[in-house]
């Protein structure tokens, strides 16, 4: 295998986009604070989720009972317990208090079995971007092909293809995606994590010394827990967005006189298809993969709080296990939800970006759990 | 109007078909996930006799297709056949879960209604100051927001640790607060009993704030940046400038003109996500122990419970075929040339 160089796939991706286009970005981007912001949310969460056992302060999956349901920083309490004792023999109420400290070892606290919410906070970005990108591809590759028949040729199969779109609009995405989970069950494929098991993240955590003496705890989990059904579900599940999106520009493309010239030239339909109306309609279909990105996690999220994702290192999941909680410990809870809505404005916001520099006439349609 | 009463015929008949098609998608999900219905039925120690006397009486052993259309037929007339679990007829089960769902949906759609619309007028009309950075924020956040982690935080914030709100069940639903204005014969009786009824009434109230504003939430977002955004477009137009050339107070440009031409594009969108407030309204429900469809739905697929998954299942999609009708034919009456 060649040796992997960025700089060719960054110049393989930017050979495919116009200059015009690509200018286009750049001014929006330089133009637009909000735009900005996005990319920055989303570099950060990308980051996290590749590199989370070299940034992960401790392994999430690590329960250390003694420190449980600690609170995250700035949040130190105390809790007074009234009790009654023996002393002497005689009944006695005791007044007991108890300070649980916040500390710098879990800057977000711990959850109820004493696990860093901050590393799992970090690990829970894998399984929601993971989730997020397969899944909207996973439902391009099924809806992309159909909207661009179903618009190209209109007639008696559109009106076929549209009536299976309604059907499959008729569903609750949210519905469905637990039927589906609930009835063919949660297999997870246990992904090995090549910076664990090749000792990548050993090395590396050994190399820092934390202030204070404090050490970097080792020991990662070395296999990661991809929610394989939950990923073909949202991907079957969403394919029908898609479908409208690609079969609107294909029935406005197909209109055009180049499609008509190629026809006439002897293109057949699908060269048609593939050399004219799929790239005239690239932009739009992109634009709704990034809204899609964003309502896919938000519906694993959904999945993983209702407890049919199989995955635990996920922020839906947290947020459920940090119900049980809720008057104790509000942070189980809190934690991840930022983590989700932070991740989600990260990916609307350069959702937003892409449509405004790329083609402001579209707007938003799909979307939501 | 013979045109949109052929138009309303044509969207009828869809919606049939998409039903059927609903129908069709269900039965075969049926049979194709694992695990045969008698192992559900029967209890475990059943001998084979049992078995096959419980796979006859249900007509599982007849050909898949006249299963199939057996199961059509019965859905059609409204029989919607008995739960494996319980042995209880499943049309009853649905319909008493319906007005926990509708009144949770109907209370979301009031809260995103009334708060969305002004928001994203102001917003327009606003452009660039304060008001409009606060709306494109607030719809930012409420777009990204997940309804369930809200519905919790909500629960922490204003049932936990302020105590303004309760934090779960529903103890009355509408009907029965209402049932205090009709005396026991049905009709209305006099005294009314007005206090009876405004005090179940503040309870239910209560009871819903929460729940209604956690599925509320993404609606209000939703819409409130369609307005935002439907309202600059129209703005721009050059109608909106005769009109004011007119003398028209801008008033009456902005609500008359501006905002109806906007609605029309906010009501197709509102119609194809009544599907996400369905799928919203399941999982608020989870959150704060709503006894609505949503509980039933879940319970059912995790029971495997065949009859009770499609029972409800056929509704919800019924629901939503039918109120999609209703969008597109108010949507033919705002705009006569999608009758086409």
């Amino acid at each position: 295998m060649a040796p992997f160089d960025p700089r060719s796939l960054y110049e393989w991706l930017t050979d495919r986009v116009s200059p015009r286009t690509r200018r286009n970005l750049r001014s929006e981007l330089d133009s637009s604070l909000l735009a900005k912001l996005g990319v920055g949310i989303l570099i950060v969460v990308l980051v996290s989720a590749v590199f989370a056992p070299l940034i992960a302060p401790w392994n999430p999956t690590a329960q250390t009972l003694d420190d449980k349901q600690q609170p995250p920083l700035g949040f130190s309490r105390a809790e007074t317990q009234v009790s009654q004792e023996m002393v002497d023999g005689e009944v006695q109420i005791v007044e007991e208090t108890e300070y649980i400290d916040a500390t710098v070892a879990h800057p977000l606290g711990t959850d109820a079995l004493g696990q860093d919410m901050l590393s799992r906070v970090i690990y829970g970005a894998r399984t929601s971007l993971l989730v997020g990108v397969l899944g909207t591809v996973l439902a391009m590759a099924i809806g992309v092909p159909i909207g661009l028949i179903s618009g190209y040729y209109k007639g008696r199969v559109d009106d076929a293809l549209m009536r299976i779109a309604d059907v499959s609009l008729a569903f609750p995405s949210l519905v469905l995606a637990i039927a589906l989970v609930g009835l063919f069950g949660q297999a997870t494929v246990n992904v090995p994590d090549p910076f664990v098991t090749s000792g990548l993240s050993e090395f590396l955590r050994g190399l820092v010394s934390l202030p204070g003496g404090l050490s970097y705890p080792p020991g990662m989990p070395e296999t990661f827990a991809l929610p394989g059904t939950v990923i073909l579900v949202v991907g079957i599940v969403n394919w029908v967005w898609f479908a409208r999106v690609a079969r609107g520009e294909a029935l406005g493309v197909s209109e055009e006189e180049y499609v008509t010239a190629s026809k006439a030239l002897g293109g057949s339909n699908r060269y048609v298809i593939r050399r004219h109306i799929l790239p005239n309609s690239v932009t739009p279909i992109l634009v709704l993969a990034t809204i899609q990105i964003a309502a896919i996690i938000l519906l694993e999220s959904s999945l993983s709080f209702l407890g049919f994702s199989g995955a635990n290192l996920s922020w839906g999941f947290d947020i459920a296990a940090g119900r049980e909680y809720q008057t104790t410990a509000w942070w189980i809870a809190a934690m991840p939800g930022l983590a989700i809505v932070i991740t989600v404005i990260g990916v609307n916001l350069v959702g937003d970006w892409l449509r405004d520099a790329l083609d402001p006439s579209i707007e938003g349609e799909g979307g939501g759990v | 109007m013979a045109s949109f009463g052929r138009f309303l015929l044509r969207r009828t008949l869809q919606g049939a078909l998409v039903v059927l098609g609903v129908i069709t998608v269900l039965f075969v999900l049926r049979h194709v996930t694992p695990g045969s219905p008698v192992d559900f039925i029967a209890p475990l120690d059943a001998n084979q006799e049992t078995r096959r006397a419980i796979a006859e009486a249900r007509g599982l052993n007849e050909p898949i297709y006249v299963q199939y259309v057996d199961y059509v037929l019965s859905l059609v007339q409204g029989e919607f056949g008995f739960a494996y679990r319980s042995s209880t007829a499943v049309r009853p089960r649905v319909f008493s879960k319906l007005p926990a769902t509708l009144e949770l949906a109907g209370a979301a759609t009031i809260v995103a209604v009334v708060l969305s619309i002004p928001l994203g007028v102001l917003s327009a009309t606003r452009r660039h100051e304060g008001p409009d950075y606060a709306a494109t924020l607030f719809s930012l956040l409420g777009i990204s927001t997940p309804n369930f982690w809200l519905g919790v935080m909500l629960v922490i914030l204003f049932g936990v640790q302020f105590r303004i709100f309760p934090t779960s069940a529903r103890p009355v639903g509408l009907i029965d607060a209402a049932g205090h204005l009709v005396t026991v014969s049905g009709g209305v009786g006099f005294p009314l009993d007005v206090a009876g009824f405004s005090d179940a009434f503040a309870t239910w109230l209560r009871y819903i704030t929460l729940p209604a504003l956690t599925l509320g939430t993404y609606f209000t977002a939703l819409i409130t940046r369609l307005t935002r955004s439907g309202m600059l477009d129209q703005l721009g137009r050059s109608y909106v400038q005769a009109a004011r050339a007119k003398g028209l107070p801008e008033t009456r440009v902005r609500y008359h003109h501006v905002l109806r031409n906007t609605l029309i594009p906010i009501i197709t969108v509102v119609g194809l996500q009544l599907g996400t407030l369905v799928g919203g309204a399941v999982i608020t429900e989870q959150v704060f122990n709503w006894p609505g469809l949503g509980s039933l739905i879940i319970d059912a697929i995790n029971a495997r419970d065949w009859p009770l998954i499609q029972g409800s299942l056929v509704v919800v999609a019924t629901g939503f075929v039918v109120v999609n009708i209703v969008v597109d034919a108010l949507y033919a009456r705002l705009n006569p040339q999608v009758m086409d």
